[in-house]
This record gives C-alpha cells, sequence and structure tokens, in this order.
C-alpha cells in the first residue's frame, strides 16, 4: 500500500515537472504580454518534429535532439510572437488569442505534411532497466526528467531573481506603463521573454518524448492543455504558483489513474480547476507574478 | 535657452484629440509649471512627452534634438524621466530593486551603486526600508521612491505629474521641498500640478492649460494668485 502510494507519488512529480515547465513558460508570456498564446504548445511541436526529422534523416545524437528541438521551439516562439502578438501589443486581446491559434492549425498541417506518419518513434532516453530501491521501480529517464526540470527551474530563478534582463521582466510583470518609463526597452524583453519561455518549453518537451519513446501531432495541444491547467491551478501568473500548479496537476493524475482507474486521470484535474474556480480561492484571483 | 521646446503638439485617444495643438517651452535650470483643471490634457502632455504616448502631429526637441514618436526608452536614455501619476511604483519588488530599475539603460556599475547611496543620503526613509516591497510603503514613500527611481536615469529634464496628488499636506511639503532642492541642485523641472498654491510659490515660469491647449503663460507675479487659482481649478470657459 505505502509502496504504491509512494511509486505513483514519484512518478507524479516526474510528469508534474516537466508540467512546471510549460506551465512557467505560459506563465512568463501571459504576466508580461496578458495574452494567452495558444501556440505555445504547437511551437513545441514543431521543435521537438524537426528533431524526430533529423533522427530519422541524419540519425542524430540524443544531446543533438535536445538542442534541435529547442532551438526548434524557440523558432517557432519567435515566429509567434512577430505575428500574432508584436502587432496587437497595445490592442486587442481576443485578436492575438485567435492569431495564436490560426498557427497552431499552421504547426499541425506543416508537422503532417512533412512527416505524414500518425506516429514516430523518438530515441529514448534511457534504454537499461530501471533501479529498484526496495518495492520502488526508479526509471532512470524519468529520474533524469525530474532533475533536469528541477535544474531549468533553479536557473529561471536565476535569471529572475538575479539578473539585469530578469529585473525588466519583473518591472514589465508588474507595471509595464512604468517599466518603459524607467528606461527598460519593452519590445526588446517581450521577444527575449518569449524566447526563454519556449526554449522552457522545448525543454520539456523534448524530456516528454524522450521518455515516451514516440512523437505524434497531438503533442502540441497536449502541452498547451498541460501548460494552461497548470499555470491556472497554480494562480494566473504567479510564477512559483506555476511549478506548484505543475507539481500538482503530475501527482494529481498520477494517484488519480492509480486508485480511479486511466479513465478518470484527466477529468479529476479538470473538475479541481472546476471546483477551484467556482470557490474563487484566493490564489488563483491574484495577479501578481513575483 | 530653452531645453524643452514643444511645437503645435496634437495628441488623439482614437479620433477625441486631448491635446489641440500644444506650444511650450521649459528653460534649462528653472521650474516650469503646467496647472490647469482636469480633464486638460496635462497627463496626455507628460505622457507624450515621455513617449508612452504618440503624438499625431507636431514637434518636441530636446536639447537640439527632435523626440516626438521615439519610444519610452530611447527618451530615457537622451536624458528625460517622468515621475508618473499615481507613482507607479513595482510594488512587489524591493525599494533598491526599484531603484536600480530606474538605472536600467545605465552600463556603468559602479556609478550606479554610488548614486543609490546618494538616494539613500537624499531619502533616508528609502535607506531604511531597502529590502521592503515598494507595496508595503506608505503613499508618501512611494512618491520619494517614485522621485528617486526616476532621478537614478541621471535625467537632465525631470517631468512629474502630480507629485502631491492624495498626499498628507506635510507630506506635499516635503515634496515640494524636495523639488526646491532638485533645482538648486541644476535639475531642469517640468511640473504638473493640481496643487497651484505651493507650484506657484516654487517655480519660475508657468502656463495654464485648459481643454487641450494653452490658455496662459507667465511668470508666477504676472496674475494675481486668486485668478490663477480659479483658472487652474475651474478654468476660464465655466466664469
Amino acid at each position: 500500500m505505502l509502496a504504491d502510494f509512494l511509486q505513483n507519488t514519484l512518478d507524479g512529480l516526474s510528469a508534474g515537472a516537466s508540467y512546471a515547465l510549460l506551465a512557467l513558460g505560459f506563465t512568463l508570456i501571459f504576466g508580461v504580454l496578458r495574452r494567452a498564446n495558444l501556440s505555445f504548445g504547437p511551437s513545441i511541436m514543431f521543435g521537438a518534429y524537426c528533431a524526430t526529422w533529423a533522427h530519422v534523416n541524419f540519425g542524430a545524437s540524443l544531446l543533438l535532439l535536445a538542442l534541435i528541438t529547442v532551438s526548434g521551439a524557440v523558432l517557432a516562439g519567435a515566429y509567434v510572437e512577430r505575428l500574432c502578438f508584436a502587432p496587437h501589443r497595445g490592442g486587442s486581446a481576443i485578436a492575438a488569442m485567435v492569431a495564436s491559434f490560426a498557427l497552431w492549425m499552421q504547426f499541425e498541417e506543416l508537422a503532417t505534411l512533412v512527416m505524414p506518419r500518425h506516429l514516430y518513434a523518438f530515441p529514448m532516453l534511457y534504454e537499461g532497466d530501471p533501479l529498484s530501491l526496495g518495492p520502488l521501480t526508479l526509471r532512470v529517464d524519468t529520474l533524469a526528467m525530474l532533475a533536469a526540470a528541477l535544474a531549468a527551474c533553479a536557473l529561471l530563478w536565476w535569471t529572475l531573481y538575479r539578473t539585469r534582463f530578469g529585473l525588466a521582466v519583473r518591472a514589465l510583470i508588474e507595471q509595464p506603463a512604468a517599466a518603459a518609463l524607467a528606461g527598460i526597452n519593452v519590445p526588446w524583453v517581450f521577444m527575449r521573454v518569449f524566447a526563454l519561455a519556449s526554449a522552457l518549453g522545448g525543454i520539456a518537451g523534448y524530456l516528454v518524448v524522450a521518455t515516451h519513446g514516440q512523437i505524434t501531432p497531438m503533442l502540441g495541444m497536449w502541452a498547451t492543455l498541460k501548460g494552461l491547467l497548470a499555470m491556472m491551478l497554480g494562480g494566473l501568473g504567479s510564477l512559483p504558483g506555476a511549478v506548484i500548479g505543475g507539481l500538482a496537476l503530475g501527482l494529481i493524475e498520477a494517484h488519480t489513474q492509480w486508485y480511479l482507474g486511466p479513465q478518470l486521470r484527466d477529468l479529476v484535474a479538470y473538475l479541481l480547476l472546476f471546483v477551484l474556480l467556482a470557490a474563487r480561492v484566493p490564489w488563483m484571483t491574484t495577479r501578481s507574478a513575483s | 535657452m530653452n531645453f524643452l521646446s514643444v511645437q503645435d503638439i496634437v495628441t488623439a485617444y482614437g479620433k477625441i484629440e486631448a491635446l489641440r495643438g500644444v506650444s511650450l517651452e521649459v528653460a534649462e535650470g528653472a521650474i516650469t509649471c503646467l496647472l490647469g483643471p482636469n480633464g486638460a490634457g496635462k497627463t496626455t502632455l507628460m505622457l507624450t512627452l515621455a513617449g508612452i504616448l504618440r503624438p499625431k502631429r507636431g514637434s518636441i526637441r530636446f536639447a537640439g534634438e527632435e523626440i516626438a514618436g521615439r519610444a519610452p526608452h530611447a527618451i530615457v536614455a537622451r536624458g528625460v524621466a517622468l515621475v508618473p501619476e499615481n507613482r507607479l511604483v513595482f510594488p512587489a519588488m524591493t525599494v533598491a530593486e526599484n531603484l536600480q530599475a530606474g538605472a536600467y539603460h545605465r552600463r556603468d556599475k559602479a556609478t550606479v551603486r554610488s548614486d543609490m547611496e546618494g538616494m539613500f543620503a537624499r531619502f533616508p526613509r528609502l535607506k531604511e526600508r531597502a529590502a521592503q516591497q515598494a507595496g508595503t510603503l506608505s503613499g508618501g514613500e512611494q512618491q520619494m521612491l517614485a522621485v528617486a527611481r526616476a532621478l537614478m536615469s541621471r535625467p537632465k529634464l525631470l517631468l512629474m505629474d502630480e507629485p502631491s496628488l492624495g498626499l498628507a499636506p506635510l507630506v506635499v511639503e516635503e515634496i515640494f521641498r524636495i523639488v526646491a532642492e532638485l533645482h538648486r541642485d541644476g535639475t531642469t523641472i517640468f511640473l504638473v500640478e493640481q496643487n497651484a498654491h505651493m507650484a506657484l510659490k516654487v517655480a519660475q515660469h508657468f502656463y495654464l492649460m485648459e481643454q487641450g491647449r494653452v490658455t496662459f503663460s507667465g511668470d508666477p507675479g504676472s496674475l494675481a494668485e486668486d485668478e490663477v487659482i480659479q483658472r487652474a481649478y475651474l478654468g476660464s470657459v465655466q466664469r
């Protein structure tokens, strides 16, 4: 019993760590631009498909695949920013969101056009036997995913709280007009935030496909949904909230799957979000992001 | 010598023109004050000068260079800083981080640090609260912080939009004491104020603005204070 619980908790935390990265990417963009970027997941999918394409055609190495995924996601993110968000900076939030939905479709179409099969194999991060620790089985790749996600969170924290760029990002999240008046080059910071968020998403995307060993065009929708859900669970626009929301989502999914069955896995998380929104818990209505 | 020269500036929100051809001059080293009733366009003018709003037409020359329509960060880099209406400090950032943000465009770390010490000497209350979140400060302290943050960019021209707004009389006096001090130290100041009485005491020159236009320009002695105050609060049209 206890062993099952611990095993689920561990599995949940590893999945949750990648959700946390996705939520952090979403939160950065939402916090700085006050806009939801629906194309966030599809940008990641684009990066992962670039890597898959390189793997199928040239058999690139693991590290190279990770690099291609991240740079592909950053490139796609920059494209989304230029096309959807830069033109609507001071204007309509809805227009930007709808435009980002259009690009979502574009990325999916492009992916299925260039690589028409529904499913492609992706090289596994680790293919050896899992480690055993008493009654627990520890998959090496999920542990690596947990460690990499935590390292990325730490690096992000350092960037935001210890660098000049981080100061600008926080200023922009808190008080956009005053940030411009303080001499911060706002459009330039927007671009870099998009790149940073896409890179975080690219890392999460790579970890997820490399632990599952396969990729489909659904990765885009999957990443957008998980990221949005985790961000909302943790409270819109809060960076620590994004981490907590991501980990909580992972734990909820792992435990639900074990105790209530896989059919209810997604439902319980949505139900919880519904209850939290309906009850208007305090942290979900705060807008501060630090 | 005219430091800032505004010629026929028109700024509109959609189709509504808030500034309908404003022209004025700010002399180097002086305190110039802009008075006028609510809705006259004073804040719109300040936001246009700082680059937050883009004018439809007209010219803004600062130290001989055209700055109309430039991005806010480029204007700050040229030496024009605005202390915005309602202060707009960064609430979840510490007082020290607020000051660092004000020096964002400067790359000279050592002088930024010594300037920060200078701010702490000028505003001892900010020093006591350096590690505190700016949102926890009182209104007066936040105003000091907003002024100090703007000064951290080493402005040649300091624009101030209603620095006394919503503050207790004692705090207002302190703010004006600081304005006079900055003036003594050689900073050029262009001040928007509702408190005409205090503003006329420190200013060398003032403008009256009504309905998007400058309607009077003179020295504080050139018009009876009662008359100025009446026109500043009520406008001349309503009489």
